[in-house]
């Protein structure tokens, strides 16, 4: 009875650990979220992403959904699945994303289905960046529309085949200040919802 | 009798712990390695630099590819000895990175020409302890624990035609043994 308990336990807990792994790493299912060690209004990074200083949680979840990714000497990476009230992001609703200077080099947000990738659409609206954000030519804000079909005027970003999906923010080059006090320095863009179930 | 639930739980805890970390610290190594190996299926040979795409969804093969830069990866084998890569700057945003084989950066060279002392061209030797004996001076030497690593390129190019600029680079780019 012993080595039968004890075997069964071992079975249990090795399946357990294998799946439990899996997970946090987004191969089975969405996947834990980083640690939290930075979080911005609900955009949440980490800055040992790229660094031998990960935990092993971390590694293995940018192994997967963001291999290749840059220390953040180099860049630094934002994501925010919900809008301003707390509710996922999702294809079917309109949404704002608006903001201001941003305290990097050049800066970037693009957005990514569930599985990290781009998604399958072809309205070569994948992403909003400093150069559209056209700061330092008389305005000191940007914003841009994230919907499944392009508003009819103004900056788009498409969130058509995204079903659930994430906005990531990429700063490149950021500033000493920002590594330093990211809740502090970090004006971070604002996701307002405007409609669901169509155009807004 | 009581004591049977307890060997369960113990042999249970031991099964989790040890299986929950071997998985999540063979992760990273594997699936560097198993993006290797598509890189060179699609025919990429060491030791060569080779430009991706422009990224759009048809075309994108890693995670969470950014649609704005034009990026070029060369495989890297220092086995035989160190590889050294020269890599010219770019008018705006652009860093050359190496990754190691369990996906570590272990390296981030800017290529903005705007920066203050930017080179020309940014030269990185990438080694293994003790191999590289050449000058120090211009060059930055990076040191992996094993031989296998990737360089990468990102250049600002949300545009064809700056994307074929940053593809134009490539001839006078170099990644190969020192």
């Amino acid at each position: 009875m012993k080595i039968i308990s004890g075997l069964v336990g071992l079975l249990l807990g090795a399946a357990l650990g294998l799946g439990s792994a899996l997970a946090a790493a987004g191969i089975i299912g969405p996947g834990m979220k980083f640690g939290g060690a930075v979080d911005v209004s609900g955009w949440v990074s980490d800055w040992t992403i790229g660094s031998e200083a990960a935990n092993p949680w971390t590694r293995a979840r940018v192994a997967r959904h963001g291999l290749l990714a840059l220390t953040k000497d180099e860049a630094v990476y934002f994501t925010r699945n919900t809008d301003q009230a707390g509710d996922r992001l999702i294809e079917d609703c309109t949404y704002r994303v608006s903001g201001g200077e941003m305290p990097a080099l050049w800066w970037s947000v693009t957005l990514y289905d569930a599985t990290s990738y781009l998604p399958a659409n072809k309205d070569r609206a994948l992403s909003f960046d400093q150069t559209k954000a056209g700061l330092g030519d008389g305005g000191d804000s940007w914003s841009f529309i994230v919907s499944a079909t392009g508003p009819e005027t103004g900056s788009w970003v498409s969130s058509q085949e995204a079903g659930n999906f994430d906005l990531t923010l990429r700063l490149y080059k950021p500033t000493p200040e920002l590594i330093a006090d990211p809740e502090g320095v970090l004006a971070s863009p604002a996701i307002e919802k405007l409609a669901c179930g169509g155009p807004a | 009798m009581m004591r049977l639930p307890g060997i369960g739980l113990a042999t249970f805890v031991l099964g989790f712990a040890t299986a929950h970390f071997f998985v999540l610290d063979a992760l990273p190594g594997n699936i560097m390695s198993k993006a290797r190996e598509r890189m060179t299926a699609s025919g990429i040979a060491p030791h060569e630099w080779r430009m991706s795409p422009r990224v759009t969804p048809e075309t994108q093969t890693i995670v969470r590819p950014s649609p704005d830069l034009a990026y070029a990866i060369c495989v890297i084998d220092v086995s035989d000895g160190p590889v050294t890569l020269s890599v010219p700057t770019w008018p705006e945003y652009g860093s050359l990175s190496i990754f190691d084989a369990s996906t570590d950066n272990v390296y981030a060279g800017s290529l903005d020409a705007r920066l203050p002392d930017a080179p020309g061209a940014r030269t990185v030797v990438v080694q293994m302890e003790g191999q590289y004996s050449g000058p120090a001076k211009g060059v930055d030497v990076v040191t992996v624990k094993n031989p296998e690593a990737l360089a990468l390129i990102r250049r600002l190019a949300p545009s064809q035609g700056l994307y074929d600029a940053a593809a134009a680079l490539l001839p006078v780019s170099t990644c190969g043994p020192a």
